[in-house]
């Protein structure tokens, strides 16, 4: 009896250990199943969630640290839905509060897709209407109502721009994906944008997670003078009322190393209201005319024929030409801007009174090969590399080209027939100011990271002249200027510049009606600290730039001085004496 | 006599309520054992917590002071951008400078200031340590690197 109940005891313990076996053999077949894998994974789903963290897009500020791009806060407010108490009263405040009909609000709360947790009412809402919801919620909740149950409000930034229009055609502007266009926003958009970062956040809060380290955007300080930058587009605004001209640009430069201290244009953007950019602009190469635009700029163009033919050795100030009012080149007459006959001219003559005659005398003297080799030396028909997206590179016809004729030689010499934007310009004639080293324009003066300065080097983009040759035509245009008793002149400081007075081409041939009227100068001569461009579209009240664009130039020249604290020539000599 | 005293150590050694005691014991020692361990998994487990709550916590409030930094530094831009300080400028009865109307003055040794430099504070968060190990890593994984580590 004893033993028979040991045997069955023995059995007994033998099935259970035999089905705890196969419990245990079936669990680990079960875990180590691909179906196991594939709960494990869809379990993961909801262990937590991947999350990105955005960095907070640089700054950017001017070269006195006034803030030109900053970022503030907006919020989404949106509704968790299974939350919600009172569909129609949280309808009527948000429809009240956010500007939103009542049907809006009520549609979204009520008919969104049942397996929906939570909804987007409406984005980029401000602080103030946020903070005025928040104060509802709170004395409702203090009154027991529990009405606008549900309600949130997730922050995040947008790009705010405190200074609205200023300078709009240098820094672009970021839209709500957070992209840049145009300008610095474009060009700088990776910088500036940083390097979001994505980070496994797990649903239990016993896992302690690693804090990813988002670092900001890198921040951006301009070359532009933010006052200044005031002052000539406000001159550029009142010029354009002045002189009834359509459009304009005025850039002002520093010409020593390339730092673009102002650039106004016309018409500008309030960035924080980017979207009427449909409105404002028809295409994008209006939105900064200083490098988007290239346009056939006239007599400015003569200070580089001229600059070639003294480096080339074909002429020298002293050289004289009789000017007879024609010349013939390629089966073409060429005339002077006046169509009358000058007589015997020097040099500076030429320049003072703008011969266009005296000038495709001087480019077929030099011959196309030596003319034009020195244009693209100057960088005609070649983008300047301006670190501002959108930039244009103008057109420059050589020899060899389908649309290239002989004549192309004397009207190119004057500014007819080739395309320039006022920038590329400026970097042309920095050789002239500059010891004849020409500088690369930027606007980009350093940039903040990880609390490290890193400044931009200048850059020069070549030597189209000799030294010589730079000293020797700073003094001609100066003396043509003083000659000429311009309205470009600024009392106290000795300017260089010239004019330009552009025809402008049309499918049927050059319009007589209207101009593009143009200026170029620097100053003071002796250790030019400025350089300006000045662009007025169509002026109505003169075709001529001498009336126009001159004057312009001294309103501006008059502004940087004060601005940038250069004292009067005398002044300065006195100083330096001391 | 020595035999005899064999014996009764033997039926002693082998007394059930000794046997049974035995077994207690050592269940009791299994059952202790585990508290032990289940005590101090649970009290890793519960820092742990803290701390990743503390951090969610700090995250929070430093992603609450940057949007109010941001935020200040902004509207400290508005109250002091062209158009404003013009305004107040010309309501306190300023006006606009003419370049003969400024004097100039030689100051010996001084040099022209260089754009601002506007470097920011020390972004802190570049250096933080990571999280220690103790607080991410499981009572097994703490167990299996101080056994790899030779008990270090």
């Amino acid at each position: 009896m004893r033993q028979q109940y040991a045997i069955r005891s023995l059995v007994l313990a033998a099935g259970l250990a035999f089905v705890g076996l196969a419990i245990v053999v079936q669990m680990i077949r079960i875990q180590n199943s691909t179906q196991a894998k594939i709960f494990i994974s869809q379990g993961d789903l909801y262990a937590g969630e991947f999350r990105t963290f955005y960095p907070e897009r640089g700054e950017i500020y001017d070269r006195n640290g006034h803030l030109l791009a900053g970022n503030r806060t907006v919020y989404e407010v949106g509704v968790s839905l299974s939350q919600v108490n009172d569909p129609q009263t949280l309808a009527t405040t948000l429809g009240q509060y956010l500007g939103l009909t009542y049907e809006q609000v009520y549609n979204q709360l009520t008919n969104s897709p049942k397996s929906w947790e939570y909804v987007a009412v409406q984005d980029y809402v401000g602080e103030d209407t946020v903070t005025a919801l928040q104060q509802l919620i709170q004395q409702k909740e203090s009154a027991g109502d529990k009405s606008l149950n549900g309600l949130g409000f997730k922050p995040h930034f947008q790009r705010s721009y405190p200074e609205n229009s200023l300078a709009s055609n240098v820094l672009g502007f970021v839209t709500q994906d957070g992209r840049g266009y145009f300008g610095v926003e474009e060009k700088y958009n990776d910088l500036l944008a940083g390097n979001p970062v994505q980070v496994w956040v797990p649903s239990d809060p016993n896992k302690a997670t690693e804090i990813p380290r988002v670092p900001n955007g890198t921040t951006l300080v301009l070359t532009l003078n933010r006052d200044l930058q005031a002052k000539v587009e406000n001159i550029l605004d009142q010029s354009l009322t002045k002189y009834g001209a359509e459009n304009g640009a005025i850039v002002v430069m520093n010409p020593k190393n390339g730092e673009i201290l102002a650039m106004a244009t016309t018409p500008r953007l309030d960035l924080n209201n980017y979207s009427n950019y449909f409105s404002v602009y028809d295409n994008g190469s209006q939105y900064n005319r200083s490098i988007g635009m290239a346009y056939e700029a006239g007599s400015v163009v003569k200070i580089l024929t001229m600059a070639a033919a003294l480096d080339a050795g074909t002429v020298t100030p002293q050289s004289t030409y009789v000017d007879t009012g024609s010349i013939d080149v390629g089966g073409i007459t060429i005339r002077n801007w006046d169509r009358q006959s000058w007589g015997q001219q020097d040099m500076t003559g030429c320049l003072q009174h703008s011969l266009n005659v005296c000038m495709a005398w001087i480019s077929t003297q030099m011959g196309p090969q030596s003319f034009y080799g020195y244009m693209e030396r100057f960088g005609l028909g070649h983008p300047t590399g301006i670190d501002l997206s959108g930039e244009a590179m103008g057109r420059l016809k050589v020899p060899g080209d389908t649309d290239w004729y002989n004549v192309d030689l004397g009207t190119n010499a004057f500014g007819q027939g080739v395309t320039v934007t006022p920038l590329q310009m400026l970097m042309a004639a920095s050789a002239i100011t500059n010891n004849g080293k020409m500088v690369t324009p930027h606007v980009l003066y350093s940039m903040l990271r990880d609390g490290h300065q890193y400044n931009v080097p200048s850059q020069f983009a070549g030597s189209p002249i000799k030294a010589e040759t730079a000293k020797t035509l700073n003094q001609m245009l100066t003396t043509s200027l003083e000659g000429e008793s311009s309205s470009a002149l600024l009392p106290g400081y000795r300017v260089a510049g010239k004019t330009g007075t552009a025809q402008i081409p049309t499918q049927n041939g050059y319009d007589d009606s209207h101009t593009n009227a143009s200026f170029i100068g620097w100053g003071p001569v002796d250790d030019p600290q400025f350089m300006i461009y000045v662009w007025l579209q169509k002026p109505n009240i003169s075709i001529w730039s001498s009336e126009t664009a001159a004057p312009v130039f001294s309103q501006v020249a008059e502004q940087t001085v004060v601005l940038l604290n250069i004292p009067p020539d005398a002044v300065r000599a006195q100083l330096v004496q001391k | 006599m020595q035999a005899q005293a064999t014996q009764i150590i033997h039926a002693y050694k082998q007394a059930p309520w000794r046997v049974q005691r035995q077994y207690v014991g050592t269940f009791l020692l299994v059952v202790i054992s585990t508290s032990m361990v289940a005590a101090l998994y649970l009290q890793v487990t519960a820092r742990a917590a803290r701390a990743g709550r503390e951090i969610q916590e700090m995250r929070l409030e430093i992603t609450t002071v940057q949007r109010t930094n941001a935020d200040l530094e902004t509207k400290l831009a508005d109250l002091t951008s062209t158009s404003t300080m013009e305004s107040r400028a010309i309501e306190m009865g300023y006006r606009p400078v003419k370049p003969g109307e400024l004097d100039y003055v030689a100051v010996p040794g001084y040099v022209v200031p260089e754009p601002a430099i506007l470097l920011a504070a020390d972004d802190i968060t570049q250096f933080s340590q990571a999280l220690p190990s103790e607080y991410t890593q499981s009572l097994i994984e703490w167990f299996d690197a101080r056994v790899k580590n030779g008990g270090y």
